[in-house]
C-alpha cells in the first residue's frame, strides 16, 4: 500500500506553497489517477515519492516502508516514468536496458524475457540497437517505460505518460496498467487525458493550487458536483470554484 | 550587429545563469555553499603568491640585463598562447556542440550572427582566465618601473584586446577542421584523433619557431645589441607570435610615437582578424554545423542479438561501463579526459624532440642515473593525471538533466563510489602507457619503472579521484546546455585541481624528506600506505556527501 501522510512542500523561502498538507492511500491492485489543472502540485508530488524531492513534512510510505528513510529498499519497488522522457544520449537503447537490469539485479533470462514482451508490445525492436540520440520523443517515451517495466515494480508511476505517444502505444500502456494492477500492484498516473482517467482508474484525486479538493472513485466525484455526466465537466467546476 | 548583441546577452545570462543569482543570494544554503567555494578557492591562493612572487624574480633578471620589455611580452605571448590552445576546445564546443543550436540554427540568422555572438561570450569567459595570469606581469612591471597613467590607459587596451585575435585565429582553424571532418559515419573518432593531432602539431610548431628565433639571438652580435637596445630581445623572440610582441613594445615605448603606433597596429589587426574570422564563417560554419546535429541510425545493426541480453553485471559495473561509454561517445569528454591524459605527456617530451642528437643522449644518460627519481616523479605525474582528467571531478555534473535516473535507482552509494573511481581509472590506465611510452623514448623506462609507476599511480589516481567527486556531489553543476560547460567550464575542476595538488605535494614533500634517511623501496611502501589510508578516509567523506546531496537536490 502506498500512504502519503500530510505532505507539504514549499519553493523559494516558504512563498510558494506546492504541495500542502496531502494525504493519500492507494491500495494494492488499484489504478490511481492524479489530476489537476497545469502547476496544481501534481509533479511535485510525484517526485517526492520517487526520492526526487524532500518533503517539508509529512511522511511517505510504500508497503510500510518510509520512503525517505529507507531509499534503497523502496526504490527497489518502484519504477517512475517522469514527463519529459530524458535519458543518456549517448547510450543504445539496448544498453539502457541492460544496465537498468543490471542495477536492479534482474537475472538474465528473466530480462530477455521481459525486455522481449515489451519490444515487441511498443514495436521497438527495430531501434533498440541504435544510439538513443536518434530516437524520437515518442521512441524516448517508449525505452523509458520499457525501462520502467523490467523490474516489475510494485508501484509503478507515471507522470503525464499518454504526452508524446502514438495512440496505438498509448492503449498498449493502458493494457499494461490495467494487467499490472490485476497482478495486484499499484499504478499511480497524474493526467490531463481526462477520458483516459475516466475510463482507466480505480479511484482518482483531484489537486488544485496544492490541496486535494476531490477524491474517490468516479461515482463518489459525481456525488460532490453538480454537473453529474462527465469527470470533464466535474474538473472544471471543481478547479474553477478554488 | 544588434542582433549579435541580442544573441550576447542570451548567451551570457545562460552562460552565466544571471538569471538565478539572485534567488541564490536569498537562500541561505546557496550562501553557506557559495562561502565554502570561495573558502576552496581561497586555498589556492599561496600557489598563486607563490607563482607571482616567483614573476617578481624574473622581472629583476629581465632589469638587470636591460632587457625589461621582455617580461612583458612572456606575459602577453603566456597569456595568448593559453587562449589559442584552450579555445580550440572552448570554440569546439561553443559552436558546434552546444542545444542551443537546435534553436538557433532554425532562426532567420546568418551563420556570422550566430558565430559573431558565440564569439564575444566566449571572449568574456576568456577574460575570467586571462586577468589572472595578465595582471600579475602587467602590474609588476608597472610598479617597479614606475610608469605614468598612459601606460595604465594603454595597458588596460591591450588587456581588452589580447585574446581577440588568438580566439579569431583558433575560431578559424576549428571551422576549417569541422568542415572537414563533417565526413558520414566515423565523425566524432575522426574529430578526437584530429584534435590530438592538432594540439600537438600546434605546440610542435611553436617551438620550433622558438627554437629558431633563439638561435637567430645567439648568432648576431649578442652582447653588443643587448647592451645598445632595450627591446632587442623582445623583438628577436616575439616573432614567434608578433601580436604579443606588439602589445609588449607598445607598452615598453610608451612614451614615443612607436609606442603609440605598435598599439595601433594590435588593435586594428586584432578588429581586421574579427572581421575576417566573421567572413569566414558566413561561408564554412553551416558546413561544419549541419550533419553534426543529425545523429545517424544503422538499420542493418539496430536489431538486437541474442547476447545482448546475456550480459548481466554488478552495479557498480554497469555504472563504470556506462560512465566509459558516455565517456569515450562523447567527444567533448573525449577530447577533455582521455584527450588530456594523451597530449599532457606528449608534450612534456616534445622539447626533447626539438634538441639534437647530442643534448637527448646527455639527457638520457642523466635520467638512466637517476631512475628512483624518475619512478616518483612518474607516480605523481600519474595522480596529477588523475585530476587533469576531470573525470570524477565532474562525474555527477555530466548527469546533467539525466541525474534523476541516478536519483530514482536503488543504488547503493557504495557503488555510485566504486564505478565511477573504476571510470577514471580506465582513463588513468591510457594515461600511463602514454607516459610509458614518453619515458621509453629517453630511454628511461625500466621494469622496476613500470611497476612502481603503474601500481602507485592507479593507487594514487583513487584518493585524487575521491576528492574530485566530493568537490562535485557537493555542487553538482546540472543546468548545462552544452557538455564543454559540464567538464572545462566546471569550477569544480579548478577546485579539485587546487586540493589534489596541495594533496600531492604534501605526499611529494614527504618522500624528498624521506629520499636521505630510508631505503627507497621503504618509500615506495610508505606512499602506497599513505594512498590506500586517505583512499579509505575520504571515501566516508564522499559515502556521507553523496547522500546527503541525493536527498537534498531539487
Amino acid at each position: 500500500m502506498l500512504e502519503l501522510k500530510n505532505i507539504s512542500k514549499t519553493y523559494g523561502k516558504g512563498e510558494v506553497k506546492a504541495v500542502d498538507n496531502i494525504s493519500l492511500e492507494v491500495k494494492p491492485g488499484e489504478i490511481f489517477g492524479f489530476l489537476g489543472p497545469n502547476g496544481a502540485g501534481k509533479t511535485t508530488t510525484i517526485k517526492m515519492i520517487v526520492g526526487l524531492l524532500k518533503p517539508d513534512s509529512g511522511k511517505i510510505f510504500l508497503d510500510n516502508i518510509d520512503v525517505w528513510e529507507n531509499p534503497l529498499e523502496a526504490k527497489s519497488k518502484i519504477s517512475f516514468v517522469p514527463d519529459t522522457p530524458q535519458v543518456y544520449d549517448k547510450l543504445k537503447g539496448i544498453e539502457y536496458l541492460n544496465f537498468i537490469a543490471d542495477i536492479y539485479d534482474i537475472p538474465k533470462d528473466i530480462r530477455q524475457e521481459r525486455i522481449e514482451k515489451y519490444l515487441d508490445i511498443f514495436q521497438l525492436k527495430d531501434a533498440i540497437g541504435d544510439i538513443i540520440g536518434s530516437y524520437s520523443h515518442g521512441m524516448r517515451q517508449k525505452l523509458v517505460l520499457i525501462s520502467a517495466l523490467i523490474n516489475d515494480p510494485k508501484l509503478f508511476i507515471l507522470d503525464e505518460p499518454m504526452v508524446g505517444l502514438d495512440p496505438r502505444s498509448s492503449f498498449q500502456l493502458k493494457e499494461i496498467m490495467r494487467e499490472k494492477c490485476n497482478e495486484g500492484k499499484i499504478v499511480f498516473f497524474s493526467t490531463h487525458v481526462l477520458e483516459v482517467a475516466e475510463k482507466l482508474c480505480d479511484r482518482i484525486a483531484i489537486i488544485n493550487k496544492g490541496k486535494i479538493i476531490a477524491a474517490g472513485t468516479m461515482d463518489e466525484l459525481r456525488q460532490h458536483s453538480k454537473e453529474k455526466e462527465s469527470l470533464e465537466n466535474i474538473f472544471l467546476e471543481l478547479t474553477e470554484n478554488e | 550587429m544588434s542582433r549579435i548583441l541580442a544573441l550576447v546577452k542570451v548567451d551570457i545570462r545562460n552562460t552565466f545563469s544571471l538569471s538565478t543569482i539572485k534567488n541564490k543570494l536569498k537562500n541561505r544554503e546557496s550562501i553557506v555553499h557559495i562561502v565554502i567555494v570561495l573558502i576552496a578557492l581561497i586555498s589556492l591562493l599561496p600557489t598563486y603568491y607563490f607563482l607571482v612572487s616567483g614573476l617578481s624574480n624574473i622581472f629583476t633578471v629581465y632589469l638587470n640585463v636591460g632587457q625589461k620589455s621582455m617580461f612583458l611580452l612572456t606575459g602577453i605571448l603566456l597569456g595568448q598562447m593559453i587562449v589559442l590552445f584552450f579555445g580550440i576546445l572552448y570554440v569546439m564546443s561553443k559552436y558546434y556542440f552546444s542545444s542551443d543550436l537546435n534553436i538557433l540554427v532554425p532562426l532567420p540568422l546568418r551563420p556570422k550572427e550566430i558565430v559573431g555572438a558565440k564569439f564575444v561570450s566566449l571572449l568574456i569567459y576568456e577574460y575570467l582566465t586571462l586577468l589572472p595570469i595578465l595582471l600579475p606581469f602587467i602590474i609588476i612591471y608597472g610598479i617597479k618601473s614606475d610608469v605614468n597613467i598612459l601606460y595604465w590607459l594603454y595597458s588596460t587596451i591591450i588587456i581588452l584586446f589580447v585574446p581577440v585575435i588568438p580566439l579569431c585565429i583558433s575560431s578559424i582553424i576549428v571551422m576549417f577542421f569541422m568542415r572537414y571532418t563533417n565526413i558520414r559515419g566515423k565523425r566524432d573518432l575522426l574529430r578526437t584523433i584530429g584534435y590530438i593531432v592538432l594540439i600537438i602539431a600546434l605546440i610542435t610548431i611553436q617551438l620550433k619557431l622558438q627554437s629558431i628565433a633563439e638561435r637567430a639571438v645567439a648568432d648576431e652580435d649578442f652582447l653588443y645589441k643587448l647592451i645598445t637596445d632595450s627591446t632587442f630581445l623582445a623583438r628577436r623572440l616575439g616573432i614567434v607570435f608578433p601580436p604579443s610582441m606588439w602589445a609588449a613594445l607598445s607598452l615598453s615605448d610608451l612614451s614615443s610615437m612607436s609606442g603609440f603606433l605598435y598599439l595601433l597596429l594590435f588593435v586594428i589587426v586584432s578588429i581586421l582578424m574579427f572581421f575576417i574570422m566573421l567572413f569566414l564563417s558566413d561561408r564554412v560554419f553551416f558546413k561544419g554545423l549541419i550533419g553534426n546535429l543529425e545523429v545517424s541510425t544503422s538499420r542493418r545493426a539496430a536489431r538486437v542479438r541474442e547476447r545482448d541480453f546475456q550480459r548481466s553485471s554488478p552495479p557498480y559495473i554497469a555504472l563504470a561501463m556506462k560512465e566509459i561509454k558516455m565517456l569515450v561517445r562523447t567527444p567533448v569528454y573525449l577530447m577533455n579526459s582521455i584527450g588530456g591524459v594523451i597530449i599532457v605527456p606528449i608534450v612534456m617530451i616534445l622539447p626533447f624532440f626539438m634538441e639534437d642528437e647530442e643534448s637527448v643522449n646527455m639527457l638520457r644518460s642523466v635520467l638512466r642515473d637517476s631512475q628512483q627519481i624518475i619512478n616518483l616523479i612518474g607516480v605523481a605525474f600519474i595522480t596529477f593525471l588523475g585530476i587533469v582528467n576531470s573525470v570524477c571531478s565532474t562525474t555527477f555534473s555530466r548527469e546533467g538533466k539525466n541525474m534523476w535516473i541516478q536519483r530514482t535507482l536503488p543504488i547503493k552509494v557504495k557503488d555510485q563510489i566504486v564505478g565511477r573511481v573504476l571510470a577514471s581509472i580506465f582513463v588513468q590506465i591510457i594515461g600511463i602507457i602514454i607516459l610509458y611510452g614518453s619515458l621509453a623514448y629517453l630511454g628511461a623506462l625500466t621494469l622496476e619503472g613500470i611497476f612502481i609507476i603503474g601500481i602507485l599511480g592507479i593507487l594514487g589516481s583513487i584518493p585524487t579521484g575521491e576528492i574530485g567527486m566530493i568537490v562535485d556531489a557537493y555542487r553538482p553543476m546540472l543546468h548545462w546546455d552544452n557538455p564543454q560547460r559540464a567538464m572545462k567550464q566546471n569550477l569544480n575542476v579548478l577546485i579539485n585541481m587546487g586540493l589534489g595538488s596541495l594533496y600531492i605535494l604534501g605526499i611529494g614533500l614527504l618522500a624528498y624528506k624521506l629520499l636521505d634517511i630510508l631505503d627507497i623501496f621503504i618509500i615506495y611502501i610508505i606512499i602506497a600506505l599513505i594512498f590506500i589510508l586517505s583512499s579509505l578516509v575520504l571515501y566516508k567523506v564522499l559515502k556521507k556527501v553523496i547522500e546527503t546531496t541525493f536527498i537534498n537536490l531539487e
